[in-house]
């Protein structure tokens, strides 16, 4: 029996983040690069870190490998300690066979066992894909004084865009009354962010009845909460203030790298305070050479610039030649510019190349982000 | 029984590395942007799969400590094997310029009597290089040596080593006085790890002797080899060496033969976020690492973690070390700023090219 925990993190990692195919052939979108240096999956680890949460979970399906090997035991994250850890949690057989999850509750479901070895009292259910700093004790204690089964963690949207997003109505104490997912005449602008607490034993039983519903997908926010909410179990919003994106397509992917540029980000990676861990390999420091521009820019070490690099991101082991010319992309691990090339408004993936003297991508603001897959050749020679 | 166990030995006097000791040892001198002097040694091992490395620790050990931890960086935090302490004995009365006194082996009888292997590779933790210590093994194992020196042909920058004369193929004698052209010792070696213990038994009485010292006169009897490095090796044990090796690095080449994937020279991590070039930025030829903020310029240069160079402030052909802050409009040249200085702004500071400043750490500082 492991030690009793007070609250342990479910996450939620399976995703496919198909919307950004060219950079998920191979990974997982948690496992995607950002902000030069890490993972996207570093942001959501880092707050679970940087909240005293020790053990988590990491539910995985799709390509999970490099997920996998990313997250080693979670020592990276300071929690590989005796008592807590990082756990991949891929499907597994059992005595009456195998299956995938069949969706986020599922997932959970599935893995009941490994939350009862832990006993916590409460689970933090998180995803792997979402930029944000959050400190998860604030809404545990926010969801401990409401004395609440659940709590789900809101910000407010512009009421235009009230309904892309999954919504909670709430009273003045915050209650949950009804959640819309999309509603075409939003009555709140509370968008749920996908980050739930629930107390442990209103989890199971829900769980436990789901997924023997076969009316249900299986869903956290369409399923386990609207069923919650008719069985008038108490479901609290807590209401985050802050930055919070999730850079599911190419261009909310682009534009939040982009606005790590700004003189005065609104999301800091740069605060010594709250830290964002990542598991990094030794590179040697970046070298700039004789001719080398840099502007406006963050770069992560190993990366070699010979030519010029204009407000852009560079993460480690990226090459830009000599009078090469990146501007306003956001360039993945180990990807080359060799020289003379011209990069534009541009995402390369990991490995990528764009051969001597190509160009690629349009300063053109009309048209989309361009974007070259992992390990593809871009110019003379090599195929997009 | 491990082929082979590593002792670094970091116990040694190195008084010309002036302001760059306050506080520290020679082992833990920053080196190259986000290393230490002992990464080389320390990677070098546990790149030819040494998996007990014991490290002799001089007296001023605390930085050298904090950075090196349990091992886990090199993966020596083990079971079985893994990274140990060693305390060293007080040097410097009886033999200043030793770097392999006989009694720091003898008084860490425990750990080489424990960790048992056929040969113990020793080298001192000043040396930049990225040095297959496999083949030196190897080439120890093949030749039936007793000891096997590593050597290189010496520059005109290796004059601190020690030369070794050769006659058919082994070492006849050694001696003091490099000059450029000779073969000189890079304070690395194999000894066959029983000969080892009989040299600590036969010489118990006279300790307070260097390795070397003893086997000179014993050059006749025992089979003492060399093993040529080539490449890029230098050992710093001169400020004005740690300069002008910390410029190589200006250089990918030298870059690229230092830190290769296939071999990687591994340091402790820390978490700091990209290095972040404003629009006022200019920087060029230098070596920068992750966690710095440049909002001006910075020429020539290698920069350490966590350094600002504020706007309008120029850093040329200077070494700037972690935590720094260039205040905005100053002027550094031919300087070596140790860690945790505060350089107000409009300050200027300037060296010479063939003699640069030093401005020791700040030791209470950040």
């Amino acid at each position: 029996m492991a030690k009793k925990k007070e609250c342990i993190a479910m996450l939620l990692a399976g995703g496919q983040g198909s919307r950004l195919g060219a950079l998920t052939k191979s990974v997982a979108k948690p496992a995607v690069s950002f902000g030069g240096k890490y993972r996207i999956i570093d942001f959501s680890l880092s707050n679970c870190a940087n909240s005293h949460i020790d053990t988590v979970g990491v539910l995985t399906q799709y390509r999970p490998l490099r997920l996998n090997a990313y997250l080693g035991n979670g020592h990276a994250w300071d929690m590989s300690g005796r008592d807590g850890g990082v756990f991949i949690l891929p499907p597994y057989a059992t005595e009456s066979g195998a299956e995938w999850y069949k969706g986020t509750a599922d997932a959970i479901f599935q893995n009941l066992d490994f939350i009862d070895l832990y006993d916590p009292g409460y689970v933090l259910i998180l995803s792997g894909d979402h930029i944000y700093r959050m400190d998860y004790q604030d809404m545990l204690r926010n969801h401990k004084e409401n004395n609440a089964d659940v709590s789900v963690s809101v910000m407010q949207v512009p009421w235009e865009e009230a309904s892309r997003f999954g919504i909670l109505t709430a009273d003045d104490e915050g209650r949950i009354l009804k959640f819309s997912e999309k509603p075409k005449n939003p009555d709140s602008n509370l968008a749920s962010m996908g980050i739930y607490i629930f107390s442990k034993e209103v989890l199971k039983k829900a769980l436990i009845e789901d997924s023997t519903d076969p009316e249900s997908e299986h869903d956290f926010g369409n399923n386990i909460i609207p069923k919650l909410l008719g069985e008038q179990k108490r479901l609290f919003t807590y209401e985050f203030k802050g930055f919070w994106k999730d850079v599911g397509t190419f261009g909310s992917y682009h534009q939040t790298n982009m606005e790590l540029l700004d003189e005065n980000p609104e999301f800091n990676i740069f605060d010594p305070d709250q830290p964002i861990l990542s598991n990094v390999n030794t590179r040697p420091p970046q070298y700039l050479g004789p001719n080398a521009k840099v502007h406006t820019s963050i770069v992560a070490d190993g990366a070699r610039i010979l030519g010029s690099v204009e407000h852009s991101v560079m993460s480690p082991d990226t090459f830009v030649g000599e009078g090469a010319v990146v501007t306003d992309s956001v360039i993945l691990p180990g990807a080359r510019i060799e020289e003379g090339a011209k990069v534009t408004r541009a995402i390369l993936g990991e490995n990528a190349v764009i051969v001597k003297n190509a160009v690629f991508g349009s300063a053109d603001e009309s048209v989309p982000i361009a974007v070259l897959g992992n390990e593809k050749v871009y110019g003379e020679g090599g195929a997009n | 029984m491990d082929k082979a166990i590593g002792i670094i030995n970091a116990n040694y006097d190195t008084p010309d590395l002036k302001e760059l000791i306050n506080g520290r040892t020679a082992a833990s001198v920053p080196f190259g942007g986000r290393y230490r002097m002992i990464d080389f040694a320390l990677s070098n091992m546990v790149n030819a799969d040494i998996t007990s490395v014991g490290i002799i620790t001089p007296y001023k050990y605390r930085s050298l400590l904090d950075h090196v931890g349990a091992g886990s960086e090199w993966n020596l935090d083990r079971k079985n094997g893994g990274l140990f302490v060693l305390p060293g004995s007080v040097f410097g009365i009886s033999s200043p310029g030793s770097r392999f006194l006989l009694r720091d082996f003898r008084r860490n009888m425990v750990f080489l009597s424990r960790a048992q292997a056929q040969y113990v590779v020793i080298t001192t933790a000043n040396v930049i290089a990225n040095m297959d210590y496999s083949a030196l093994i190897e080439q120890h194992e093949k030749s039936g040596a007793d000891v096997t020196m590593a050597t290189i042909t010496a520059t005109e920058a290796d004059k601190d080593l020690m030369g070794v004369e050769l006659e058919a193929g082994k070492v006849k004698s050694t001696f003091r006085g490099v000059k450029p052209g000779d073969e000189a010792f890079i304070d690395c070696f194999v000894v066959t790890y029983s000969l080892l213990l009989k040299v600590l038994e036969w010489y118990s009485a006279i300790d307070y002797l260097d390795f070397f010292e003893v086997l000179a006169g014993d050059y006749d009897k025992m089979d003492v080899r060399t093993y040529k490095v080539t490449g890029y090796v230098h050992s710093v044990y001169t400020a004005d060496n740690y300069f002008k090796r910390n410029m190589d690095l200006l250089d990918p080449c030298v870059v690229d033969e230092l830190f290769r994937d296939e071999r990687p020279v591994l340091t402790k991590i820390t978490d700091t976020a990209p290095t972040r070039y404003a629009e006022t930025a200019s920087a060029k030829n230098s070596l920068i690492p992750a966690g710095c903020m440049v909002d001006g310029t910075v020429e020539n240069s290698v920069l350490f973690r966590g350094v600002k160079v504020k706007k309008g402030a120029i850093v040329r052909n200077s070494i700037i070390m972690q935590s720094c802050t260039i205040g905005e409009n100053a002027v550094i040249e031919n300087v070596i700023i140790d860690r945790s200085n505060v350089i107000a702004p409009g300050t200027v500071m300037k060296g010479a090219a063939d003699s640069v400043l030093i401005m020791a750490k700040n030791e209470l500082g950040k």
